[in-house]
């Protein structure tokens, strides 16, 4: 049996982390490193890391941390992967195969694309047949439009596709996805809850995994999208940042509510020393 | 010279905050840094619906039967201690631990003020303070390091008090403002954010841990550090610990709290003007840090302790951003007197001391003009741009 997922997102923008509020607006969390020590440290199921940077510009701002400065994005996925313990997603500017390699090879163990389906659609299918469908992620942005109709939105939410929620899902899932990860623009940091109508609807009409995200507020909100979503795994960014161990506490919350989810298994630097002790 | 003219500085068209910030800011459309968005918010938050959720938080750490603490309150004995401490033993009716961090460079006032709390407040107070001969090697090491010969007394005010909160079984820790969300706006003041290690290692000890200050040539051993260790996760998780701030339950506005704890709890503030700073209800636990400390921020990102409290005074409605901008350009350069202290306290001459602080200029901020003199942008530069974007004072 498939047990559920908690995946906490991190979103880098020109080589910080940031708390994001409806794709727009986004307050510095700190470096690209330390929150990814405490993800690692406290178990999640995965890492989704995702550069919403518009342009490839990264800048640590100061010189005086002990975190240097990383200019580029592969000094960034291979310091983060080194702390990485977990199955690390990452996502963000990608547009062509070589793009995938470069980040597999730094240290992602899967891949978030988005911008580039709705460019060319055949990316998916050729992107899987290289590096396999449990490689490939689509993201699904939504916006509700001024139809009050649910659209598609590429480009960090910023780009209108005029495609319908459900049947992009289909497409993409024909196309050779192996997850589908949906966000909700409106819904981003409003600690509102997920949109439960929107997960439910595209998870009961494809047959790979649908990761639900955007709006979660408290830790309940996380079973809500299991138990009322049918979403696979649940993921959120901005509420990790907020508390102490909030990982193993979102896991509690799940499991207290008849979740099926991974127990947390504290990860421990192997040492010879350590081996001839036991 | 060959070091060349960063782009041009930008500032919040509100306050009067550099894009160089410590504090990591950003401006939205109007050039409105997240500080003073921030803080905008407070004018929305039903204050008094505030006051009760932490009525009901507080109430599920009363101690049972009274057989221990109902919360530890980190202070350093300053103004906001004193809020604190009034606001927990007051309103909320709470027994407090208070829990004091001493880096040997508590001002004669500030001692006064720190110990003048047991007998105002009636409470129990636990001062520690690591041996000298360490702090000063600490002072030493972590100015060459990082720039801030503070370190140990970031590290110890976050460290130590949840150490004693795991040791003594005291689930609860009550801080002050979070510094980062009131400065920078790092999170929106409905995020209820808490304490976490990952505020601690990253931003009070900059991503330094103990490990990093064993020394064996200056003789820094492991247990010369044991104060300065957070605790893990899992005792955490065992002792159920939890930190949380006052101040995104309750308005906080430290002018009005600091004229409250002078007028009725007896609360000094500092006989001496600063060389640093117009304001003279802060920092008076340490010396240096309106000193030479915050003269480091200075040379590091072009700005100091002056626009920090210019910042918040405008934000507050204490002052405009014309009067800000004067003061600024008053107080924000100047090297301090307590630099002769620090020197003769590490023993460290003040050539060599200038020499090292020099290679902590942020090249984003500060270049060398023709004569080889450091020069960086001033609010003051483009008398135009600075007269456009005068804020009205606020009259609420």
């Amino acid at each position: 049996m498939l047990k559920k997922r908690l995946i906490p997102c991190l979103f880098l923008k020109n080589g910080l982390l940031v708390r994001s509020e409806k794709f727009t607006y986004h307050q510095v969390l700190g470096d690209p490193i330390h929150q990814v020590e405490r993800i690692n440290a406290w178990c999640a199921d995965e890492l989704i890391y995702v550069d919403i940077s518009d342009d490839e510009y990264y800048d640590l701002r100061r010189d005086d941390l002990k975190v240097k400065c990383m200019k580029n994005i592969y000094s960034i996925i291979s310091h983060v992967s080194k702390e990485c313990f977990i199955p690390l997603t990452f996502g963000g500017n990608i547009r062509t195969v070589e793009d995938i390699t470069q980040r597999l090879k730094y240290g992602a163990d899967k891949i978030l694309i988005n911008t580039i389906t709705h460019e060319n659609p055949m990316f998916i299918t050729e992107s899987a047949r290289i590096f396999g469908s449990q490689c490939i992620v689509v993201g699904i942005d939504i916006k509700i439009n001024e139809n009050e109709k649910y659209e598609v939105y590429s480009h960090h939410g910023k780009t209108a596709t005029g495609k319908d929620p459900v049947e992009w899902a289909k497409e993409v899932e024909k196309l050779g996805a192996g997850e589908i990860f949906l966000n909700s623009i409106d819904l981003d940091g409003t600690a509102r809850g997920y949109d439960i109508n929107l997960i439910k609807s595209v998870a009961e009409n494809v047959n790979i995994p649908v990761i639900a995200c955007g709006g979660v507020g408290n830790f309940e909100h996380f079973v809500d999208g299991i138990n009322k979503g049918n979403a696979s795994a649940v993921a959120a960014g901005n509420i990790f940042n907020y508390t102490e161990n909030s990982v193993i506490k979102a896991k509690r919350v799940m499991q207290k509510n008849g979740i099926s989810i991974r127990s947390i298994i504290k990860i421990d630097d192997y040492s010879d020393d350590d081996s001839t002790k036991t | 010279m060959d070091i060349q003219r960063p782009p041009p500085m930008k500032y919040c068209t509100k306050c009067v905050y550099p894009a160089s910030s410590a504090v990591p800011l950003v401006f939205d459309e109007n050039g409105v840094c997240s500080g003073c968005r921030v803080h905008d918010q407070n004018k929305k938050i039903d204050w008094k619906k505030r006051a009760e959720m932490l009525k009901n938080l507080v109430e599920q750490y009363r101690s049972k039967n009274k057989s221990n603490y109902d919360c530890i309150i980190p202070v350093s004995g300053g103004k906001d201690s004193y809020f604190q401490t009034w606001y927990v033993t007051n309103v909320l009716g709470l027994k407090p631990l208070l829990v004091t961090y001493d880096g040997n460079n508590y001002l004669d006032v500030g001692i006064r003020n720190r110990n003048r709390m047991r007998e105002v407040f009636n409470v129990d107070h636990l001062v520690f303070g690591p041996n000298v001969e360490l702090l000063k090697k600490l002072n030493k090491k972590c100015f060459k390091v990082m720039g801030d010969m503070n370190w140990h007394a970031h590290c110890g005010i976050y460290s130590y008090p949840v150490q004693i909160a795991v040791k003594l079984k005291i689930p609860l820790i009550i801080w002050g403002e979070h510094g980062y969300v009131d400065l920078g706006g790092m999170y929106s003041m409905n995020d209820m954010v808490e304490m976490t290690k990952k505020f601690r290692d990253e931003h009070a000890c900059r991503g330094y841990d103990w490990q990093d200050m064993i020394d064996k040539d200056l003789g820094i051993t492991e247990q010369d550090l044991l104060w300065t260790k957070y605790p893990t996760d899992e005792e955490l998780e065992e002792n159920e610990i939890r930190g949380i701030f006052i101040g995104f339950y309750t308005y906080w506005d430290a002018n009005a709290h600091g004229k409250k704890m002078v007028e009725e709890y007896g609360f000094e503030i500092s006989p001496e003007p600063f060389d640093r700073t117009y304001r003279r209800m802060s920092n008076l636990d340490d010396m240096h840090e309106n000193g030479i400390h915050d003269y480091l921020k200075y040379i590091k990102f072009g700005y100091g302790r002056c626009s920090d409290h210019v910042c918040k005074d405008i934000r507050g409605g204490y002052l405009t951003r014309k009067e800000g901008i004067e003061l600024v350009k008053k107080y924000d350069h100047v090297k301090p007197r307590d630099l002769q202290r620090w020197l003769k306290y590490v023993n460290m001459t003040e050539e060599e001391f200038d020499r090292i602080a020099d290679t902590f200029r942020d090249p984003r901020v500060w270049w060398k003009n023709e004569r080889g003199d450091w020069v960086k942008d001033n609010l003051w530069d483009d008398e135009q741009k600075s007269t456009n974007c005068t804020l009205k004072k606020d009259d609420s």
